[in-house]
């Protein structure tokens, strides 16, 4: 087991690397002088050169990456071009909010994917399997932004139970933070849920045929108990669509961000990207990549333990 | 039956949560009728900076207005109004403004401001980056007395004070300016201050400053302002009651028209070509007036104003605000639409077949592309387009013989003609003035001319340039503001966004 977790954490760092490295590189080449977008149409060539000089960018590209990664690595990402704050400051500030809404819609799509397909799986062909598998085809293929603006015209603006737009720190108000994350996050976890459910149904299905589950219930097993059973061995599948489903919903949550005007990651990646605030975009690039990995390791662990045939392959 | 429970546990937990009124948004509550001073303002951008001196007057009016006084404010025409400078007086050789300030003003920290701190001000924003704009022709600012300052002038500089009031004058409290906090922490004598529960790039609360001098002018209380860049997010935050300003498009308005709100709209930029070499010195067609005035007839302005701009705006060929001096409704039909005989200017230029040009291109201006393809394809002239980043578009595309724009205008028409046409911009960075004596002459014509005599000259200048087909403008499109029924906006061309000044209440 420490030989794989030893080995998943190394190829984990590897990716961070190369990742950080080509971000780096293409960023710069996309953005040719950021001094124009930072200072404006009316500064002079000689505010844009003191810029230039403040920010770095007169050096050059490889004695920058060199100073940029040398101290990445320890986790100083250096300051924003725009308002020169620390950028592993700015990103702790969105970050929480994404991290809000994101881990909402996993524990949603956890709970309720889990709860229909488990439902789904013992019941096969039954009404509420062909609903599960019914629900999965038509909020699969529904796009996250129509889904995000029918919750709004719905729930915000006929109803009012929840604010249309903006974020509430839990530090301000906890019953007000839940109410500025429960509509993203629902909008993020509606495709979730039907994936989770799909995979969970299928599993459960699969597990249920086999000779042991009949041998549990021939010794007079609860049904609870078989389920437990069964939901261990059917387990792995849905956690990997969890976890691929953390990395899809980090990205996701652009969209969502932008509808609903949370100030987090996926706004701010847009609004450094228009500023052209390389910095910016490099701590948020490598703290996404950093979440991929750990979110990818616990699975492998996890997965791991549930099935040791995994940690010999 | 267990799904009937499930059901209504939901429907409890959302009205649970709907009824908990803790931190922010303002549900419901924001663009209810008379009687309710909540100022709820969704923008479109988030405050450039906090530092006056680093702002951008686009969207940043509503932000930095509610920190800060300007020592000069704008009315609804662009007209400089007083604000701490209660009143001016502009010497005869118009080289000396001397300001009278208020003494009734001080600045959130405790600091008192008088001629000190108006002159560390003004010397501040000389230097700034983005402020310093304003200040191009002032050789310094001079403390009289306590309450009085000079801003002498290298040359006369018929602009100075509307770019003040425009957003370029607002004073920062000393001690703020020396510890260079103000990008984070602003330090104004504004009629609000920032509160703490302000979430940065998604919602910003102001208390109100209850003596401050002109409080009256500000009734919005609580104020929130909302960056908010997807349109439709803004539109459902106005119908939910959220905010109750909206920078708005064509659905708002229609909206609007449902719900009884206001509508103000003026217009704030025109569209079409930018030529950058009428002299042709680099791309020899452009230096043939047949080609630009061609290229003037070829375009439908006010089909791709209905098509493309949903009708917001004004179909004219000036780059003079529409409806506002030095705009004339009669040069209007002077490049009426004409194929034909743009195809025969064409050729009268020795262009029988057009010619290939290459022109920059990027996203936000894409939605006019095919509009330059189908002209361009049935006047013969092959463009090959550029395509590159918005932000390499400012530095890049003046270095293309002409490039499709939206250029915002200004309120005075002094400002009109030095950055639409006398002076280096980055959309005109080589004005060619020189190869143009006429326009020249009649430029200075215009800087030199009395007060009274000026408004006929700026009309001249713009007969001439209309006649030179010096720009190829289709229409010039309308900023709209959406606001509730007991809120009125006064739009001001020059701002993107107004300032809280120009945001009042009925009654």
């Amino acid at each position: 087991m420490l030989r794989f977790t030893l080995k998943r954490l190394i190829s984990g760092i590897i990716l961070l690397l190369v990742v950080g490295t080509a971000t780096f590189f293409l960023a710069h080449l996309a953005i040719g002088d950021p001094t124009v977008g930072l200072l404006g149409s009316s500064a002079t060539p000689a505010q844009q050169a003191a810029l230039a000089h403040k920010i770095g960018t007169d050096r050059p590209l490889l004695t920058q990456f060199l100073d940029w990664g040398g101290h990445a690595i320890t986790g100083d990402f250096g300051t924003s071009w725009r308002n020169f704050q620390p950028v592993s400051g700015q990103i702790s500030l969105k970050l929480p909010v994404t991290l809000s809404v994101v881990t909402f819609a996993i524990i949603l799509s956890a709970v309720f994917g889990g709860l229909f397909g488990i439902l789904a799986g013992l019941n096969p062909g039954t009404w509420i399997d062909k609903l599960v598998k019914g629900a999965a085809v038509v909020l699969f293929a529904l796009p996250g932004f129509w889904v995000s603006l029918v919750l709004v015209v719905w729930f915000a603006v006929n109803l009012k139970w929840f604010p249309a737009v903006g974020y509430v720190q839990p530090t301000m108000s906890v019953q007000g933070w839940l109410r500025s994350i429960t509509l993203p996050a629902v909008a993020l976890a509606l495709g979730a849920i039907v994936m989770v459910a799909e995979q969970l149904r299928n599993a459960f299905i699969a597990v249920n045929g086999q000779d042991f589950v009949r041998t549990l219930r021939s010794r007079g097993l609860t049904q609870t108990r078989v389920v437990l059973h069964l939901l261990r061995n059917a387990a792995p599948a849905s956690l990997t669509v969890l976890a691929l489903m953390f990395v899809g919903l980090l990205s996701g949550a652009v969209v969502v961000e932008q509808v609903f005007a949370l100030p987090g990651i996926g706004a701010m990646t847009n609004g450094s990207s228009q500023n052209g605030d390389i910095p910016i975009l490099l701590g948020i690039t490598v703290v996404s990549v950093l979440f991929v990995v750990i979110v990818n390791f616990v699975l492998d662990v996890v997965l791991g333990w549930l099935n040791p045939k995994a940690r010999v392959q | 039956m267990k799904r009937a429970s499930a059901l209504a546990l939901v429907a409890a937990t959302a009205l649970a949560l709907s009824a908990c009124s803790g931190g922010g948004g303002n549900v419901g509550g924001g663009n209810s009728g008379a009687g309710n001073t909540a100022l709820n303002i969704g923008n479109f951008a988030d405050v450039t900076s906090w530092d006056p001196s680093l702002a951008d007057i686009g969207f940043d009016g509503p932000y930095l207005s509610a920190v800060y006084d300007p020592l000069v404010a704008v009315d609804g025409d662009g007209k400089p109004v007083p604000a701490l400078a209660k009143d001016w007086k502009v010497s005869a050789d118009f080289k000396t403004v001397t300001m009278d300030l208020r003494t009734d003003a001080k600045f959130s920290d405790g600091e008192p401001f008088n001629a000190d701190a108006a002159v560390k001000s003004l010397e501040y924003l000389k230097k700034g980056a983005r402020s310093q704009e304003a200040y191009l022709k002032v050789a310094g600012f001079k403390k009289v007395d306590a309450d009085t300052i000079e801003i002498n002038l290298k040359e006369r500089d018929d602009t100075l004070l509307y770019f003040m009031g425009l957003g370029r004058s607002y004073m920062m409290a000393p001690k703020a300016i020396d510890a260079g906090t103000l990008a984070k922490t602003p330090v104004g004598s504004g009629p609000y201050t920032l509160d703490s529960s302000s979430v940065a790039g998604s919602e910003y609360h102001f208390t109100k400053v209850k003596d401050h001098w002109d409080a009256a002018a500000f009734k919005g209380d609580p104020l929130a302002i909302f960056p908010i860049q997807d349109q439709t997010a803004r539109d459902n935050a106005m119908l939910s009651g959220q905010i109750n300003v909206n920078y708005a498009d064509k659905a708002a308005m229609d909206q609007a028209t449902q719900q009884g709100w206001n509508v103000a709209k003026k217009v704030s930029g025109w569209v079409g070509l930018r030529f950058t070499d009428q002299a042709g010195e680099k791309f020899k067609p452009l230096g043939e007036v047949k080609v630009r005035q061609a290229l003037n007839y070829a375009f439908d302005g006010a089909q791709i104003l209905k098509a493309i701009g949903n009708g917001l705006g004004a179909a004219t060929n000036q780059v003079f605000p529409a409806g506002m001096p030095g705009n004339l409704p009669g040069l209007n039909d002077k490049y009426a639409f004409n194929l034909a005989k743009a195809k025969s200017l064409l050729a009268e230029a020795g262009y029988p077949g057009g010619f290939s040009v290459t022109m920059p291109m990027t996203q936000v201006f894409q939605v006019w592309q095919p509009s330059v393809d189908q002209t361009f394809g049935q006047l013969g002239i092959k463009v090959k387009w550029d395509n590159m980043q918005y932000m390499d578009y400012q530095a890049k595309a003046p270095t293309y013989p002409m490039f499709v724009s939206f250029l915002a205008m200004d309120s005075n028409p002094v400002a009109t003609v030095t950055r639409q046409i006398s002076t280096p911009q980055w959309f005109n960075p080589n004005p060619q003035m020189d190869k143009f004596p006429d326009v020249q002459a009649q430029v200075s014509k215009v800087l030199a001319a009395t007060p009274d005599a000026q408004p006929a000259e700026i009309e001249k200048l713009n007969t001439l340039v209309t006649e030179k087909a010096w720009f190829s403008v289709w229409y010039q499109a309308d900023n709209v503001y959406v606001s509730a029924s007991n809120i009125t906006v006064t739009p001001v061309t020059g701002m993107m966004f107004p300032t809280l000044r120009q945001i009042s209440f009925k009654g």
